[in-house]
């Protein structure tokens, strides 16, 4: 009986270090994903700085450059949107589930904005621009980035069903998946503040 | 290391033997290696050649000495750490020595050190600008080099011009003729893939990097300075490889390097014939032909006299083509077969090489626009070429003509080989033309 | 830490590990979720991979005997050859191969249960089978011929539509290499026993660590530049066709800051199982462990910066010299661990087993390698070397005479923790003289045919070579024979090989402190590992090996090794 007991208790304590184990591995296989993914989005700026070098200047003759104004707004949109869904998880964490879903109402929203501006800015390239590489790698570019934007806005919408749906808790476990979709997002702020670096202001 | 190190390595007369007796096998094994030196290397050609060959020298030893000491070092431990049958005790407990560690790491960083500074020597030696380069004649000519799925094309833009006032160009298909003591510097242009010009004798390689031909392409430079070997009979001949890998045919786009003794000699027997034959283009059909078949850079691909028997194999040799012309296609005459195969290489392939001859014929069909005169003139030409030739000689004027007007029912106006300016005309019509104008655009916009 | 600690509980649990068989044959065709499984899924793919490889390379020298294109129906057909060749090595075999080890040991090694993402696992080793047959499938359309490195404008503008699904493939390989090594970081950084410090981890777990920094960094460069290849082929973007603004070199850039230091990936796990198999098997610590452990994360970080001396004959000649300088400098690091292995076997003893002759064989046929290696990085020499038969020979001899070798001695050494039997030990003396002087004598010779003037990828050369390349060829034929007997020794064993024990090796690592093969949980308490991973030749070894010698048989096992 005692033996029973025994087991009993050293097989709760090992759940708990095995629950303690996967958040770990969670957070940093997160953080070695997005540093791993990265640095596709740097092998695109390194195609982008390459094939500047295939004309005498950037933007190429006859073709106008891009305007910066939509773009910082769609920017900014994600930056706050960032902020939002970092204020929203630690709300969360803090057991105020309201303010979360809130934060992240907020933040979606603000990421479709986002959205929306990348898509007309993908698609207002203009022919002059479409028969060169300026306007060739701003596509990809966009549209490398947008796809990523995508699948993961679509993650984060889930999670805010989720949270709607009072899935998680405030402890660390119960809001890993909040957690891991905004670490996501982030990333994708990061590597649109580098493409936006790159394809608007450095010319 | 022995005394360094906590092992079990008694030092006995028996192990300084050993050490000694291994000592003097690498020294002299160090020694051995480096007689191969030029053995393992083509003939020495170039003066790039002789400072690669010394650095290689120097690679060698070093290299030689880590080889032997790290597998004199495995020898010796497998003899003397070995467990004998049975033997089931530890090893020895030692961990390290960090002496020893400093040390192996310090003298491999002082050795890479020395070898990146003597490369470093011998690689501004021998890419530093030359001040006189492609003399000929005191001035300097501009030598290109045009790689095309399979075939080197060598083309000079010489210091001389024709009465009209055009400068002439020789084209010496995938011969390159320089001579010793000239500074040669070469602007290469691809017109498809990359390739790479390897000359292996003079130790230089260059990739062709493929750019907008409408721009001038993206020419790239090789230089080197042929020298003079010790016993070699001169004109001498070395190969040209393409280094990398361009499509099926890559190990058939090869070509030569004809070095001639001095500049006299080059001149008598390469440059200054090349010329006259160009001024002077000859009214007699076969001998025209022989001009035409540079024009069209036939000679890429195809080649008269056999160079070594392997280079220049993209096509089928044209030595003795004659010979064989009757006996390929039956139901054809040896005319009508030459007729077929320039213009539709396609019809007919020779066993043992591959499909991939441009058609040359006038249709829209390609570039190359060859006139059926011009036609006439080639067959005529190869028609000579061989020991008992099946064509029909005595009356080329006729039957070449009506093998034309029966394969491709073209007419043939025989007058054409008297009418002396002709060249001019064909020279327009070849390609030639268009790559040469995009060669000075792009060499005015370097500028 | 004074006392020994047995990594085993009580009666029962010892029982529970006793009574474990070998997985069923049909739970490695199955998804499955365990690291073991995977590993050896891994591994059988990956040995299937080689055999078809191999048939590739011996068509390549059936063909290379005679200086004409006789063997093979075209030109176009030899250059699909080699390029499947080396692909399927590369990607499919040696890549794939690691990852069998590295699933199967490392977690054992650390004591842990399972890897940190078992279903990441499972669907990374499930990438790659579809992967290689989409490759394979090149065959029924138009095969890939631009080479493995396929270079445009080869690759897009003249080549067939096997040249897409290539890249498809590359594409899937790559994420699952990515997949793998997320995997493999953050088990080894965050499943060790608490005991364990980075600096008592065993050295093949800092080589995993090693190479799968370098493959999450460099791996995305692969994808975007198979992404653009793809889109260069099938939508008609220009990136790599300079008549529409593109440059060729962009391709070489990218691809090369990916696949120079894939060569890493390829070769470093060797060097960790080499620190592994020269220690165990010459009864020694591994001399200057830090530094061998350092020297990985050092070639690791250096490789990222010699790309560019792939492209020394395109590259503008000013940037040659950078590349020439920090290619001379990784010699350094690799010196270190060659010296610390001649340390460590020095004043062992060294017991002649299948997988230490591997060893030994990795280090006198790598050192040639690396000695060429370095010749390559002299830029005037490299010249004249660059694309002929002396690089062929130089990676060969880092990648067979490396890899390849470290890949057999942790055949030899591990297949008794995997299959619970030993590998034939006379089967294995006679397939290690095949490989090595079958090697030795295909290899070797490549080095003066390269210098003499013969390049690389060519079905047709100059007759005057053509008595080297019989030599090659004959002797590339034995070489070939010699997988047989390896074939063979692993299917005889794997059923009629003697019973191993659970450390038939007397090793000190983790992995040999459960029973072989392990139970599906791998250890049933938490082990507690010795405090050395190499500290062999002390009396307190003795005893913790004696200890579990004891624990898992009650007896010493057979004598480990024949002379």
């Amino acid at each position: 009986m005692t033996a029973y007991v025994e087991r009993t208790q050293k097989q709760k304590l090992r759940d708990r270090r095995d629950a303690e184990m996967r958040l770990k591995n969670n957070r940093l296989g997160m953080n070695i994903f997005q540093i791993s993914w990265i640095m596709a989005f740097v092998a695109l700026v390194v195609v982008n700085w390459q094939l500047r070098f295939s004309y005498t200047q950037w933007p190429p003759e006859g073709v106008a450059p891009y305007d910066p104004l939509l773009p910082s707004v769609g920017a900014l949109a994600l930056l706050f949107s960032s902020v939002l869904v970092y204020r929203g998880l630690k709300s969360l964490r803090a057991s105020r589930t309201g303010a979360f879903l809130n934060a992240w109402r907020l933040g979606i929203a603000l990421g479709l904005i986002f959205m929306a501006i990348i898509i007309y800015e993908f698609i207002s390239v203009s022919d002059a621009a479409m028969s060169t590489q300026y306007g060739v790698t701003f596509r990809l570019m966009t549209g490398f980035h947008f796809v990523h934007a995508l699948v993961i806005l679509g993650i984060m919408i889930r999670v805010y069903q989720n949270g709607d749906a009072g899935k998680y808790s405030a402890d660390e476990h119960g809001s890993w998946a909040v957690e891991g979709a905004a670490k996501l997002w982030y990333f994708v702020t990061v590597a649109w503040m580098l493409f936006y670096v790159v394809l608007y202001w450095i010319r | 290391m022995e005394n360094n190190t906590n092992n079990r390595l008694s030092i006995t007369p028996t192990t300084i033997v050993v050490a000694a007796v291994y000592l003097l096998v690498s020294v002299v094994g160090i020694n051995w290696f480096t007689t191969f030196v030029p053995v393992v290397f083509p003939p020495q050609a170039s003066a790039e050649a002789r400072s690669v060959d010394e650095l290689f020298h120097v690679l060698l030893i070093i290299g030689g000495i880590i080889f032997f000491l790290i597998q004199g070092m495995l020898l010796i431990s497998v003899v003397a750490f070995r467990a004998r049958r049975g033997d089931q005790s530890e090893g020895s407990s030692s961990h390290g020595n960090m002496i020893l560690e400093v040390v192996w790491t310090i003298i491999p960083a002082l050795v890479v050190i020395f070898l990146s500074v003597i490369s470093f020597n011998v690689w501004s030696q021998n890419t530093e600008p030359k001040i006189s380069v492609n003399l000929v004649d005191g001035t300097p000519v501009s030598i290109n080099v045009t790689g095309a799925r399979y075939a080197w094309t060598h083309t000079y833009e010489t210091n001389r011009t024709t009465p009209e006032g055009a400068p002439i160009v020789i084209n010496s298909g995938n011969r390159l003729h320089t001579y010793i003591g000239q500074n040669v510097d070469l602007t290469l242009r691809t017109t498809d893939v990359i390739h790479s010009y390897w000359v292996p004798a003079m130790r230089v390689k260059q990739d062709l990097l493929p750019g907008d031909l409408t721009r001038g392409g993206r020419p790239t430079e090789l230089r080197f300075t042929p020298i003079r070997i010790e016993g070699e009979t001169y004109p001498a001949a070395y190969p040209i490889v393409c280094a990398e890998l361009c499509g099926d045919g890559h190990g058939l786009m090869t070509g030569a390097v004809v070095v001639y003794e001095d500049e006299t000699q080059f001149l008598e027997q390469f440059y200054e014939p090349a010329i006259h034959a160009i001024l002077n283009p000859p009214a007699d059909p076969v001998l025209r032909g022989e001009l035409v078949i540079q024009e069209y850079i036939c000679n890429s691909c195809h080649i008269l006299e056999p160079f070594d028997d392997w280079v220049g194999r993209t096509g089928p040799a044209l030595d003795g083509v004659a010979d064989r012309a009757a006996d390929r296609v039956p139901g054809q005459s040896a005319e009508e077969y030459l007729v077929t195969s320039v213009w539709n290489a396609s019809a007919f392939v020779v066993p043992g090489y591959s499909d991939q001859m441009a058609n040359f014929g006038p249709a829209e069909m390609d570039n190359y626009n060859m006139s059926p005169e011009e036609l006439y003139s080639i067959v005529a030409y190869l028609c000579t070429v061989g020991e008992q030739s099946d064509c029909d000689n005595e009356n080329s004027t006729t039957v070449i003509p009506a093998a034309i007007k029966t394969v491709f029912g073209f007419d043939v106006d025989i007058t054409f080989g008297m009418d002396q300016d002709e060249s001019a005309d064909g020279e327009t019509d070849s390609e030639d033309d268009g790559e040469m104008s995009a060669s000075e655009t792009s060499e005015a916009a370097s500028e | 830490m004074a006392t020994i600690a047995v990594p085993l509980g009580g009666q029962q649990e010892r029982q529970a590990i006793e009574a474990v068989r070998r997985p069923a044959l049909s739970e490695y065709l199955r998804w499955s979720v365990d690291h073991k499984i995977i590993g050896v899924q891994y591994g059988v793919t990956a040995l299937l991979f080689f055999l078809i490889g191999g048939a590739m390379a011996m068509a390549i020298r059936l063909e290379l005997l005679t200086p004409n294109l006789d063997v093979m129906v075209s030109g176009a057909a030899y250059n699909s050859m080699f390029t499947m060749h080396g692909t399927i090595m590369i990607f499919l075999f040696i890549i794939p191969m690691w990852a069998a080890y590295g699933n199967y040991v490392v977690p054992l090694q650390l004591g842990a249960k399972d890897m940190a993402f078992p279903w990441l696992n499972a669907f990374a080793y499930w990438l790659i089978p579809p992967a290689g047959v989409v490759m394979l499938l090149g065959y029924f359309v138009s095969p890939a011929e631009a080479g493995w490195t396929s270079y445009p404008p080869l690759s897009t503008l003249f080549s067939g539509d096997g040249q897409t699904l290539w890249a498809l493939g590359a594409h899937l390989l790559g994420l699952s290499s990515i997949f793998g090594s997320i995997n493999f970081i953050v088990t080894i950084l965050n499943m060790r026993p608490p005991e364990m410090t980075l600096w008592r981890m065993p050295l093949l777990c800092w080589a995993v660590l090693a190479t799968s920094i370098i493959a999450v960094m460099a791996t995305p460069f692969l994808a975007g530049a198979l992404t653009l290849l793809l889109l260069d082929r099938m939508t008609g973007t220009t990136f790599f066709d300079a008549s529409g603004g593109g440059d060729v070199l962009l391709w070489q850039n990218i691809f090369w800051f990916y696949s120079h230091p894939a060569v890493y990936i390829m070769v470093l796990p060797g060097m960790g199982v080499l620190s592994e198999v020269l220690s165990i098997h010459s009864r020694k610590p591994v001399f200057g462990y830090r530094m061998v452990g350092l020297s990985s994360m050092a070639i690791a970080i250096v490789g990222f910066t010699v790309w560019a001396h792939h492209m020394f004959t395109s590259l503008q000649p000013e940037l040659r010299i950078p590349f020439m300088i920090t290619s001379m400098i990784i010699a350094v690091p690799t010196g270190i661990k060659m010296f610390s292995w001649l340390g460590t076997i020095w004043g062992g003893k060294i017991h002649f087993t299948s997988a230490m002759l591997f060893a030994l064989g990795f280090m006198s046929m790598f050192v040639i390698g690396g000695i060429t290696g370095v010749m390559l990085a002299a830029l005037p020499f490299d010249i004249h070397v660059h694309d002929t038969y002396f690089v062929v020979s130089h990676f060969h001899f880092v990648l067979f005479g490396g890899s390849v070798f470290a890949i057999y001695a942790a055949l030899y050494h591990w297949f008794p923790k995997v299959t619970g039997r030993m590998m034939n030990e006379r089967l294995g003396v006679i397939h290690f003289l095949f490989t090595y002087f079958g090697f030795l004598i295909t290899f070797f010779p490549m080095h003066i045919v390269g210098m003499l003037g013969m390049p690389r990828r060519v079905a047709v050369f100059d007759p005057a070579f053509t008595d080297m390349n019989r030599l090659i060829s004959f002797a590339a034929f034995v070489l070939g024979f010699s997988t047989f007997i390896v074939f063979y020794n692993i299917i005889h064993s794997y059923f009629r090989g003697q019973i191993a024990g659970a450390n038939p090796w007397r090793a000190l690592t983790l992995e040999w402190a459960t029973t072989s093969p392990p139970p599906v949980t791998n250890f049933e308490d938490d082990p507690i590992p010795y405090e050395d991973p190499y500290g062999y030749g002390t009396e307190a070894a003795s005893a913790y090996l004696d200890a579990v010698d004891q624990a898992f048989d009650g007896r010493r096992p057979a004598s480990p090794g024949g002379h």
